[in-house]
Formats: structure tokens, C-alpha cells, sequence
């Protein structure tokens, strides 16, 4: 009888853990600020949900890689990735529908962040500018053309098409050229002036060295990369192009069939509250997709903020990039790279 | 040494199997990537990887760096490694220091330095513009310039310790000789430092070339994307187009290549004896 009793003790010392580890959430996320993730979402939300958020980051590449290779048994209940990846993913079968009504913050998104794919398969939240930042004592930029005129060359980087901006540049750049469709004509006017052109980087970290390095005096990059030039010494300048400027969302899907979609909601939810999308903001790290968050002056020059800013973007169909990119690949590998 | 051939066996059998496990296994099922296609066996990878404009001159120009890089590594070790062995005992040791010395600096570093040497604003660009060469700077970074010298700094280290090792098994009274018989610097060398130091030189060269040729960060700072070589594509294959076959194709083709150029390095050593 005594052992019985100590055999049950035993049983239920291992049955309460064991309980805990069921209530596990499991997320994908881009690697930069994940000390600032913690601090305003992971671990406000583990407290709320008395559950253990397991979160595992990476490239989108190898992020993507690890959902389809896992597809008959998902490890991975939520993603943040880019509305490119999430329509790549849907496409495969491979994220499942947004239910919005579990959503109690889902009508305080800015309109083209409540079904930034179509069908409800992703919700926007965060957005990015893109426009060209420059040494303001050196040159004046008031056009996506001067990125590829007399003045800049020599200096000027382009993001490489292989990037995020990359097809956003290729998009303003053919606003300037009368080209908005077709991508064709602008890599071959871009392999035209590809001597002038000092790099294509690949990440925008590349591009702050590259700024403050001198070697380059002016380059398309997102806004979420403007901290990093506000606080150089240098004199930079975002410019307002008479283009406007382009832009871009990052969404969160549900992985279909993940059998967590109940905590992943509620992560969901509470990823989009004001609470949280203002927390992140002030901390600089993403733009809200919350329209309600507001943000000082200061906080509001460093994102893409604000409704003003929000319905001019320039926002490049993730479809329209999923559809053409491998055509735009080679193309730019076989005449601007070469 | 071993009481028997059992002995010896089960003493190397923990490396064999720590190495074959760690190494082949993984390297191998990586490269097998490269011979499929659909599920099936085939060279397709390869013949896919060729026909592409872009690759053939990735692999030419990754090639020709790595010559160009053992090649000039060469001729300048043989110049060290020569004056290294003629020091005196305490300053061939402190020589020696000098030239393994960046051996311990990590690649990203030394490959750092050279941008404060090339960049707009570096020594070579305030020297010409000082000079009144040129009245603004020159592109010197993201050039192949750039990426040769990068590579060369890296692995000229190699190339003279390998020489010094060969060249101080050379008999020391054997260049005097030749010498005082009358022979000329150029015989003296192509007659008897070269015969006597082939195994120098084709590890030498095997190191460097390949070193050259797996290279990642330097060409990948130096070169960015504009100057790609054979490994900065196989990154951007993995990490970017997620195109594993392509990758394992490279992967495949640079490992060829080591191995070509230390059988052919060995083969003009054993034809020249």
C-alpha cells in the first residue's frame, strides 16, 4: 500500500509538469530584436496565458524551409514572415485560414492589414517605408531617377533584387521610367548603369556601414533602418520622393493543421493589441498596423507611422512578386550581375 | 609498433567512425542532392548549372583568383621563406612570429583592415588624391583587385611556413656551391630550391588554392555581390533561393577543384624528380 501511495505521489509530481509542457505555443520569428520582443510581447504573454511560448528565429529561407519540411506534422504554430512568404505558403496548403472573429483587435487594423493576401489567410502587423536615404551635404534627392543619374554615380548602392527592397526599388524606379508593370526595362536600364552603382547589398545593417563608411552617398532602405543613420554623425536625409515611397507589411499565418490554434489566437490577439503594438513602437522595432496606437513626434519620425504616411505607400501585390520573381531573378543575374 | 594489425585498427577505429560520422555522412548526403532531380538520379544539376551565363563566369573567375592567388603566393614565399631560413636563430624566430602573426587575427578582421586601406576615405584613396593623381577618390572595393589582395593576406601565411619547412632540408653549403661553380640566380633556383622544395610547394599551393577558393567572408566583404565567386553563390543558393541542388552542385564542383589542383600539384612535382 505504501509504495502504491508513493508510486501515485510519483505519478502526480510527474503528471503537473507534464501538464504545463502541453500548453506550448510555438512561434517563428525574424532574429533582430528579440531582447525587445521578450520584454513587450513573450513574456507579458506567457504570464497571461500561463503557457511556454517557444520561439525559434532564422532567415526567412530557412524559416519557410522548416514549415514545408514539417508539413504532415507541424512544430511551428504561428509565423511572422513577409505577405510574399505567407502567399507562397498558402499557396502550398501549408498555413491555414484566419478565423477574424477570434480576433478582438482585429477592427482597430488599418484596412490593408485585415487581408493584406486575400481569403483571410494573413493578418498584417507591422508596415515598412522604403525611400532613399542620402547625404544631405553632398546631394539633394527629390526623384527615384537620381538614384541612376549623372550626379550619384559612382556612389549610390541598390538593394540587391534577391532582397526585400530590392523588387520595391525595381517598382519606384519604374514609375520613373513610365514602366509600372513591366519590370523588364528597368534591370536592363539598371545593367546600363551598373558600373556606377558601388554594391547591392543584401541587408540594410550592409548599407548603414556602407553609408558611414563614405562609400556610398545615398540608397533606397527601409525606414525601419533610419535609427541607424539618425544617430551617425554623418549629415543623412530621408528623402520624399515626388514618387512617393514605396512600402511593404509583414503579416502573421497559422500553420494548418497545427492542433494549437486556440493559444495561437490568443497570441494573435494579443500581438495586435494597442498595448503591445505601442510598447513595440516605442521601443522602435516595428511599425504598428494598430491604428489606434499613438506614439510621440520622435518615435513617429523613426517609423512608418500614421494613416497619412500608411495609405500613400506604394505596395508591391505579394502575388505580383511571388508570380515574377524568378523571371526578375535571372534577368538580373544575367545582365546586371553578371 | 602494434602487436598486431587488430591492435592498430581498434586504436584508429573511434577517430574513423567520429570522423565518418561527422564529416562524410553529412557532407555526403548533402552532395547527393546534387545528382537529383525530381526524385531521380541524374547530372541535371550540373548541366542546368553550366548553361547559365552567370555561373560559367562565377566559376571562371573563382578559378582564376585561386590560380592567381597561389601563383603570385608563391613567388612571393619563395622570397620570404629564402631570407626567413638565411636569419640568424633568434630573428628567424622572431621573422616567423611576424608571418604566422595574423594567422591568429580572425578573417573578418584582417579582411576589415582592407577597408580601411581601399575605401573612399582610406590610405591608398587619401594618397592618390593627396598626390593630386586623381582629383577624387577611385573605386578600389567591390573589385576583383579587392577581392585577390583580401584572399592573397589571408593565405600568403601558408605558402611561406610550408616553403621555410621545405627550404630548411635544403643542405646548407649546397646554394654556396652552386654559386662559387658559377651558376646564376635563376638556374640556382629553377636547378635546386624548386626541385627541393616540391613537396613545399604542393601543399603550399594545394592550401592556398583551395583556401582561395572556399573563401567566404572575404570576397563576400570585399566583392559583395557584384564580384560573386563560387562560395558567395553557394550562400546566396542556400540562404536566399533555397535551391539545395544548386548548392550541392557548387559544393561538389569546389570540392573537384581542391582535389584537381593537389593531384595536378603533385603530378608536375612527381614528372619534374
Amino acid at each position: 500500500m505504501k509504495s502504491s501511495l508513493s508510486l501515485l505521489a510519483l505519478g502526480c509530481a510527474m503528471a503537473g509538469p507534464a501538464l504545463a509542457q502541453d500548453k506550448t505555443l510555438t512561434i517563428s520569428v525574424y532574429s533582430f530584436a528579440q531582447d525587445e520582443y521578450k520584454e513587450a510581447l513573450y513574456d507579458p504573454f506567457e504570464e497571461i496565458c500561463g503557457c511556454e511560448l517557444v520561439v525559434e528565429t532564422g532567415n526567412s529561407v530557412e524559416r519557410m524551409a522548416k514549415i514545408e519540411a514539417n508539413a504532415a506534422n507541424p512544430v511551428i504554430d504561428l509565423a511572422a514572415i513577409s505577405t510574399q512568404d505567407a502567399l507562397s505558403l498558402t499557396r502550398k496548403g501549408l498555413v491555414a485560414p484566419i478565423d477574424t472573429s477570434k480576433l478582438s483587435n482585429f477592427d482597430k487594423l488599418y484596412d490593408t492589414a485585415k487581408d493584406p493576401i486575400g481569403d483571410h489567410m494573413a493578418v498584417g502587423y507591422t508596415y515598412y517605408a522604403t525611400s532613399i536615404v542620402y547625404r544631405s551635404d553632398l546631394v539633394s534627392v527629390e526623384s527615384w531617377g537620381d538614384l541612376l543619374g549623372e550626379e550619384l554615380a559612382g556612389e549610390v548602392s541598390l538593394p540587391n533584387l534577391t532582397s526585400t527592397q530590392g523588387p520595391l526599388t525595381l517598382m519606384m524606379l519604374g514609375k520613373t521610367m513610365g514602366e509600372e508593370s513591366d519590370f523588364a526595362p528597368v534591370i536592363s536600364q539598371i545593367a546600363e548603369k551598373a558600373d556606377d552603382i558601388v554594391t547591392f547589398y543584401a541587408r540594410s545593417s550592409e548599407l548603414v556601414q556602407l553609408m558611414n563608411q563614405q562609400e556610398v552617398i545615398a540608397a533606397p532602405v527601409g525606414r525601419f533602418a533610419w535609427s541607424s543613420f539618425r544617430n551617425s554623425s554623418l549629415p543623412f536625409a530621408w528623402a520624399e520622393p515626388e514618387e512617393g515611397q514605396a512600402g511593404g507589411m509583414n503579416v502573421l499565418v497559422m500553420t494548418e493543421g497545427s492542433g494549437n490554434e486556440e493559444l495561437a489566437y490568443q497570441f494573435m490577439d494579443y500581438w495586435l493589441s494597442t498595448e503591445v503594438q505601442g510598447k513595440i513602437a516605442d521601443m522602435l522595432v516595428d511599425s504598428p498596423a494598430n491604428k489606434e496606437v499613438t506614439v510621440s513626434d520622435e518615435v513617429a519620425d523613426n517609423l512608418t507611422y500614421g494613416a497619412d504616411v500608411i495609405n500613400t505607400l506604394n505596395i508591391l501585390p505579394a502575388a505580383e512578386i511571388l508570380d515574377k520573381r524568378e523571371g526578375w531573378v535571372e534577368q538580373w543575374n544575367n545582365e546586371v550581375i553578371r | 609498433m602494434f602487436r598486431n594489425t587488430r591492435e592498430g585498427l581498434a586504436l584508429a577505429l573511434p577517430a574513423a567512425i567520429f570522423a565518418m560520422l561527422l564529416f562524410l555522412v553529412p557532407v555526403g548526403i548533402l552532395l547527393s542532392e546534387a545528382f537529383r532531380t525530381d526524385g531521380s538520379w541524374t547530372l541535371q544539376g550540373y548541366i542546368d548549372f553550366f548553361a547559365s551565363p552567370l555561373n560559367r563566369t562565377v566559376f571562371l573567375r573563382s578559378l582564376k583568383l585561386g590560380v592567381l592567388v597561389a601563383a603570385t603566393a608563391a613567388v612571393i614565399g619563395y622570397a620570404a621563406a629564402f631570407c626567413i631560413v638565411n636569419l640568424s636563430p633568434g630573428s628567424k624566430g622572431r621573422v616567423f612570429g611576424l608571418v604566422v602573426l595574423p594567422l591568429m587575427i580572425s578573417p573578418v578582421a584582417r579582411t576589415y583592415a582592407w577597408i580601411v586601406i581601399l575605401g573612399r576615405t582610406g590610405i591608398v584613396n587619401m594618397a592618390i588624391t593627396g598626390l593630386g593623381l586623381s582629383d577624387r577618390p577611385i573605386r578600389l572595393l567591390f573589385t576583383e583587385t579587392a577581392v585577390f589582395l583580401g584572399l592573397l593576406q589571408l593565405f600568403l601565411p601558408l605558402m611561406i611556413i610550408s616553403l621555410v619547412s621545405a627550404m630548411e632540408n635544403i643542405p646548407r653549403d649546397v646554394i654556396p656551391a652552386a654559386r662559387v661553380l658559377g651558376a646564376s640566380w635563376p638556374s640556382v633556383f629553377l636547378k635546386i630550391i624548386l626541385p627541393l622544395t616540391r613537396e613545399g610547394l604542393v601543399i603550399g599551393g594545394t592550401l592556398v588554392f583551395t583556401g582561395a577558393l572556399t573563401a567566404y567572408i572575404t570576397p563576400a566583404i570585399l566583392g559583395g555581390s557584384k564580384v560573386l565567386m563560387l562560395e558567395t553563390l553557394l550562400y546566396q543558393k542556400v540562404n536566399v533561393s533555397n535551391d539545395f541542388v544548386s548548392a550541392g552542385v557548387i559544393a561538389m564542383i569546389l570540392i573537384l577543384m581542391s582535389f584537381s589542383a593537389n593531384l595536378l600539384l603533385k603530378r608536375i612535382a612527381t614528372v619534374r624528380r
